[in-house]
């Protein structure tokens, strides 16, 4: 029985970040990546499984991006993923969330997954799309911002809680096998100490091509995604009026400010 | 007068020749019982893992032999027990070297050469001084059955916090029987010992080369003479003296055999300990052997024969139970009770011919014998049980071990668990871009020189907390402001700098902290500086004694030796006299790690404030509650912090101006803790950096310009 | 002559109101006089919502009988699916909600369809659809188009347009549910049972507590100033999740709106955009952080950079 997780290494911006000359993206040197933080759910997830099932089940990592992917991935491997797999092709670059959902379900049908996990959506460009695209073209059921999952390795269905606005839930029953987008605190995530994800730096990271996975340079990149940036700016920010003076006059105004909405006497 | 030799006393008198065969009989099994016991227990240590030596043979037993001549390890903090512990060990050490020098004569020398010493003047003195150690043994024993019968120190209360009523091991009341055991089985032997000599006495009272003499054994005469006033005869003496013989007798020799299974052994261990001692225990920690494939502690199999030995020397003093801020504030942990646990599991797997299987060596958990992550998670890694264990435990590294174990299974608080995670990342434990660890200078009117970039003859190693956390960030360009007054040419890492890992180690996140250690190593090794000086007593920890072992060996001071320098050589004047009624809080990792104690002080009387030391201060501070992790761990809802407790005892000072730290955690904690236990406005919390500022005048240190016509 | 559809949205037999709010949006696609916008109502009892749909601004309200009254994933594409097959719309607008979130982006993979979601602005540009959504955790806006996309499927983000005013009577039509085949079954809806009675939503003036709070021993002294200055005590996620709060007093998108709010104190919340979803639209937000950077500032109308409790304390004693 075999989890498939699609992890991503998202991109924080650093302080004084910059925009490229063509206006299109941030300025490289100003990105600090790491491992999204949904991820760390949805691998957490499917480590949990294969802990709770006495057969065997093998958790897989995979990623699309180049090689400093491979961090991220290697933490996968540190938090107990058995293998790790990443796809990456020049002919990638520009790709949109659907067009990577195409290389993920490439993977998906090569490996032969019985779920296939992905965040709900990735920290930093919050498209929230990829897992969902990918079930469309592995033309697989599929269920979004699982809050919840109770399934045994291999049934053929699982009834899984989706998180809903406002803070109420719903219960449903999917056939497996599905695509679920896993929510933040569905879990908590275990810890990967140094010293385990140094060792996991001796297990090997499959890393494929798009041969290797069936797929056309022209399905992917601008050309198979289903938007293009066309620019990327930093927006005028909307910004508070700072109360002046010191820490007891910012209190003060405060007091005041609340005394007056209610309608009491300062 | 009578021949010399015939003034001693003769051993087996009118024995039958059975009689002695017996006696010999049953010590030689009393011998053989000893020796089996301490090949178990030495089979035992064995089963643990290497453990490096430090510091030459000599230099340990040497060690060992001054501790125990002085008593001094046993006395600290604890006069009286010290005495009467004293009383105890030369009373007992005398006995047992009177009973050696008989046999040496009387088994050895005498049957193989014909030698004999044990008569006359000799034989007089050796029965004086022989019975002065034995009123020294009783008067101890005495004591403490005073001590443990009536006076009941709180320490010596074995109530463990670590478990609750209802655990099968809660209930202590074996151990307090074995004390009881020991102390009675002691003195009967010795009171015996006194009515065996009296008995002789009355016995042999028509001989006068044994009566005239009988002053020199006083004890024994003055009972001899109770014994006549009772009624007793010659006769009755001499069967008194048969039956007391064979009592005493057999009682010390089962006593001897049982030594190695009993309390009674720690006369052993705790010698084997302190000739083992490591000397930077808990201030330098090992690293993880190559060859060891997880990292800390998770069968006791695991453990150094060093720390399986630990585990024997522990005699329940109590005084870590006393020391430990965990315990205090009612924290499930309590030092000696993770050395007994421990020590009750290893008697439980270990000692036996055959090991068992490997799950049942494991010592993480809450079964008999093993130690809870909930009392793990609760040190402050302070040392405070370390530094005042009589026998040389090593009660933290042992946590910390355990932790390792902990940290790679990922079992710890997610608060904890994220800030490791931030510190992977960013090299610092507040989030922060690396970038912004200098920020702090852009707001000082003079550049700090860039460490990485040029020469400087002190560099600042300036540590997390005082450059990111606003409060000590003010502390910080004191600091810088004080030096560039004082003409020091200092220069900082800028972002080059990470947390210098003294707190991750203590955590277990030992491969964390190797990578921040070999990171700074890294960036101190390509910059040019005579020495370092750091306002962070953690990083003075680690880099002066950790970091030598990645590589990097440097001279580092804590700032108080440096402005100590500063103030005496006149670079700095203190223009101001402050006045203040102070008190001073010795950091932990300064002070009882470091002996750094009187720097701070020097400086507090430099500047004119008068210092009230409080109760529990120098080796005895009590922590802060921010080490080993805790600052990244909740306390837990409505218990009392260790800070809350330590500022308490200082209200208690009357007339309290300032509380003096010279750490940023105790800065932090100290002025959160000001706040909630209502003191707020009674005094107030300072770092000795802000008080310099306040004495040493500014205008005087720096010239002022010179007006050009 | 173009169409742009909007897909309502409904949940336990409620319109909900970003529904009304796509409607507004949809407007800023109308690019020539004869271009039409559509509301598609895609129920088990339909008209109910479709009442509620005639508002200005609404051409057309079309509406789909299907036989489950609760979302389905499959279901909603198959239909959203043939209704664009049916009417040819240039653009779809739904809301990025989280019903939207489990079949959106299959939708337009399927159909090879322009898409993009979390959009908060839409325009035509020299002719072209542009979205505007952001980019790096919120921190810069992006500007995408659909270049060579014929329809385009944009998940527009609630709170940002506001719903029209006023009634109108669109012209009314229905359309065939395709035939359905989900592969997933609802089995009902949980609410967590909650550790005490409160209501943010209904709740005027609120002081939550965020991360910046630091450990959850420090959560009394907030209940206690809350307490005396009279507000409902709320907070954001990590609070709730940690469970140092009832989730019930969880404000944000997956916690409950501040609709009645009208003054709202943050303190030690930094402004993730899932919690602003809970709270942007108080008239009156006061937001305190010790980051001056924090984008709850971006939102609030008075701020104070400084130490929460600090601020706290002194706050405490005015009241």
């Amino acid at each position: 029985m075999k989890v498939l997780v699609a992890i991503k290494q998202v991109a924080a911006l650093d302080e004084d970040f910059e925009i490229t000359a063509d206006g299109r993206d941030v300025d490289p040197d100003f990105l600090v990546t790491d491992l999204n933080e949904w991820d760390d759910y949805s691998l957490e997830e499917a480590v949990k499984i294969k802990e709770a099932a006495g057969s065997d089940v093998e958790v897989v990592a995979v990623s699309v991006g180049a090689e400093s992917v491979d961090e991220a991935l290697r933490k996968c491997l540190a938090k107990g993923a058995d293998r790790a797999i990443r796809v990456w092709d020049d002919a990638l670059a520009g790709s949109d969330s659907v067009a990577i959902a195409r290389v993920l379900a490439a993977v998906a049908k090569k490996e032969n997954p019985d779920l296939l996990f992905a965040g709900v959506q990735s920290s930093d460009q919050s498209f929230a799309s990829t897992g969902i695209a990918t079930s469309a073209f592995l033309r697989w059921p599929h269920a979004a911002v699982v809050t919840k999952l109770d399934y045994s390795p291999g049934a053929k269905s699982a009834v899984i809680r989706r998180e809903l606005e406002g803070g109420a839930f719903q219960e449903v029953e999917i056939q497996c096998p599905a695509v679920l987008t896993i929510q933040l605190g569905i879990n908590v995530p275990r810890y990967a100490s140094l010293r385990s994800i140094k060792q996991a730096a001796a297990k090997p990271i499959e890393v494929l091509s798009l041969a290797d996975i069936g797929v056309q340079p022209g399905e992917v990149g601008e050309a198979g995604s289903l938007s293009r940036v066309r620019r990327m700016y930093i927006p005028e920010k909307g910004r508070a009026e700072m109360l002046p003076g010191n820490l007891a006059e910012q209190s003060a105004r405060l007091a005041a400010i609340i005394k007056e909405f209610k309608g009491v006497a300062p | 007068m009578f021949d010399s030799a015939s003034i001693t006393r003769v051993l087996f008198e009118d024995f039958r020749p059975w009689a002695v065969r017996l006696f010999y009989l049953f010590g030689y099994s009393a011998i053989a019982v000893f020796l089996y016991g301490v090949y178990v227990q030495v089979r035992k240590y064995r089963r643990g893992t290497k453990a490096s030596l430090e510091g030459g043979l000599w230099g340990r037993f040497g060690w060992m032999i001054e501790s125990l001549l002085s008593q001094r390890t046993v006395t600290r903090r604890d006069r009286s027990a010290g005495a009467a512990h004293g009383l105890i060990f030369y009373g007992f050490v005398l006995l047992f070297l009177g009973t050696a020098t008989i046999t040496l004569e009387y088994d050895i020398l005498e049957p193989l050469f014909g030698i004999r010493f044990w008569h006359g003047e000799f034989y007089l003195w050796f029965s004086l001084v022989l019975d002065v150690a034995g009123i020294a043994l009783i008067s101890g024993l005495l004591y403490m059955m005073v001590r443990r019968g009536w006076i009941k120190p709180p320490k010596l209360d074995y109530a463990r916090p670590d478990r609750q009523p209802t655990d099968p091991d809660y209930d202590r009341s074996n151990y307090r029987r074995e004390d009881w055991a020991f102390l009675w089985t002691l003195i009967v032997i010795a009171v015996t010992g006194f009515a065996l000599e009296a008995a002789r006495l009355v016995w042999l009272q028509s001989r006068p080369d044994v009566w005239d003499y009988r002053w020199w054994s006083p004890v024994g005469a003055a009972l001899a003479e109770l014994f006549q006033a009772l009624g007793l005869s010659a006769a009755g003496g001499g069967a008194l003296r048969t039956g007391l013989w064979w009592f005493h007798g057999l009682l010390a020799l089962v006593f001897i055999a049982l030594i190695p299974f009993t309390k009674v052994k720690h006369i052993l261990t705790a010698m084997a300990s302190m000739a083992a001692r490591d000397p930077l225990a808990a201030q330098r920690l090992p690293r993880v052997p190559e060859s060891q494939t997880t990292p800390g502690y998770q069968y006791i199999t695991d453990f150094t024969w060093r720390h399986l030995l630990n585990l024997d020397a522990c005699t329940k003093c109590g005084r870590c139970h006393e020391a430990c801020p965990a315990r205090a504030v009612g924290a499930p942990l309590s030092p000696r009770d993770v050395i007994l646990s421990l020590r009750e599991f290893a008697n439980h797997a270990l000692a036996y011919g055959r090991l068992p299987d490997k799950a049942q060596l494991d010592v993480h958990g809450k079964s008999p014998g093993q130690v809870a992550m909930e009392t793990l998670w609760s040190c402050r890694t302070c040392m405070a049980c370390v530094e005042i264990c009589p026998v040389a435990i090593e009660h933290v590294p042992i946590i910390v071990q355990l932790r390792r174990k902990l940290v790679e299974e990922g079992e710890m608080d997610p608060l904890l668990q994220k800030t490791l995670q931030t510190i992977h990342k960013t090299g610092n434990s507040f989030g922060e871009s690396k970038r912004k660890r200098a920020a702090w200078t852009k707001a000082l009117p003079f550049p700090v020189k860039d460490a990485r970039k040029e020469p400087v003859d002190l560099l600042w190693f300036v540590g997390d907390y005082a450059s990111f956390d606003p409060r000590n960030q003010r502390v910080t360009q004191t600091f810088a402001t004080l030096l560039h007054e004082a003409g020091v040419d200092f220069g900082i890492l800028y972002e080059a700098e990470s947390n210098a890992g003294n707190d991750i180690r203590r955590v277990g996140e030992e491969g964390l902290y190797e990578a921040l250690a070999t990171a700074n190593v890294g960036a101190l090794s390509g910059a040019k500086f005579n020495s370092i000086v750091t306002t962070d007593p953690h990083s003075y920890n680690t880099i002066r004694n950790e970091y030598p072992d990645f590589g990097g060996r440097y001279a580092i001071e804590h700032y108080t030796t440096v402005i100590q320098r500063l103030l005496e050589s006149g670079a700095l004047t203190a223009s101001r006299k402050l006045g203040y009624r102070v008190t001073f809080h010795d950091p932990c990792h300064l002070g009882r790690f470091n002996k750094g104690y009187d720097a701070p002080r020097t400086i507090l009387r430099l500047l004119g404030c008068e210092l009230v030391e409080m109760g529990r201060c120098r080796d005895n501070s009590f922590c802060c509650g921010a080490g080993g992790g805790r600052i990244w761990i909740p306390d837990p809802v409505g218990a009392e912090k260790p800070a809350q407790n330590r500022i308490r005892e200082a209200a208690a000072i009357g007339g309290l101006q300032v509380y003096v730290v010279s750490c940023p955690k105790d800065l932090t904690m100290f002025e959160d803790a000001l706040k909630t236990t209502g003191n707020e406005g009674k005094f107030v919390v300072r770092e000795l950096i802000e008080l310099l500022r306040e004495a040493v005048d500014a205008k005087a240190a720096v010239p002022a310009p010179v007006a050009v016509a | 002559m173009s169409e742009i559809l909007v897909i309502a949205e409904h949940r336990r037999g409620e319109l909900r109101p970003v529904s009304l709010e796509l409607v507004t949006a949809a407007q800023s696609l109308r690019n020539s006089p004869e271009d039409r916008v559509s509301v598609a109502v895609i129920a088990d009892r339909p008209a109910a919502f479709a009442q509620q749909l005639r508002v200005p601004g609404v051409d057309t309200i079309v509406t789909m009988t299907i036989s489950t009254a609760d979302f389905d994933p499959d279901t909603a594409a198959a239909c959203v699916q043939a209704l664009i097959a049916e009417r040819r719309p240039k653009a779809v607008l739904l809301a990025n909600s989280v019903d939207s979130f489990g079949f959106a982006a299959a939708l337009a993979a399927q159909g090879g369809y322009g898409f993009a979601t979390d959009v908060f602005k839409i325009e035509y540009q020299d002719g072209a659809l542009v979205a505007t959504r952001g980019g790096y955790g919120q921190k810069v806006n992006v500007e995408v188009d659909f270049p060579g996309k014929s329809v385009v499927v944009l998940c527009i983000r609630a709170n940002v347009f506001k719903a029209p005013d006023g009634q109108a009577k669109p012209a009314e039509v229905s359309a065939t549910a395709p035939a359905l085949a989900p592969r997933s079954t609802s089995k009902g809806y949980v609410e967590l049972a909650s550790g005490d009675d409160v209501d943010m939503s209904t709740a005027d003036f609120i002081l939550s507590i965020g991360r910046g709070i630091g450990e959850e021993s420090k959560v009394a002294q907030f209940r206690e100033l809350a307490d005396a200055v009279g507000a409902t005590l709320g907070c954001s996620r990590p609070i709730a999740d940690a469970g140092w709060l009832p989730k019930s007093r969880q404000v944000g998108q997956s916690g409950k709106t501040a609709s009645a709010c009208k003054l709202y104190v943050a303190m030690g919340i930094s402004g993730a955009i899932q919690h602003l979803a809970g709270m942007k639209h108080v008239p009156t937000v006061i937001a305190v952080n010790s980051d001056a950077g924090a984008s709850i500032f971006s939102v609030a109308k008075y701020g104070i950079v400084g130490d929460i409790f600090e601020v706290a304390d002194e706050l405490r004693r005015h009241f």
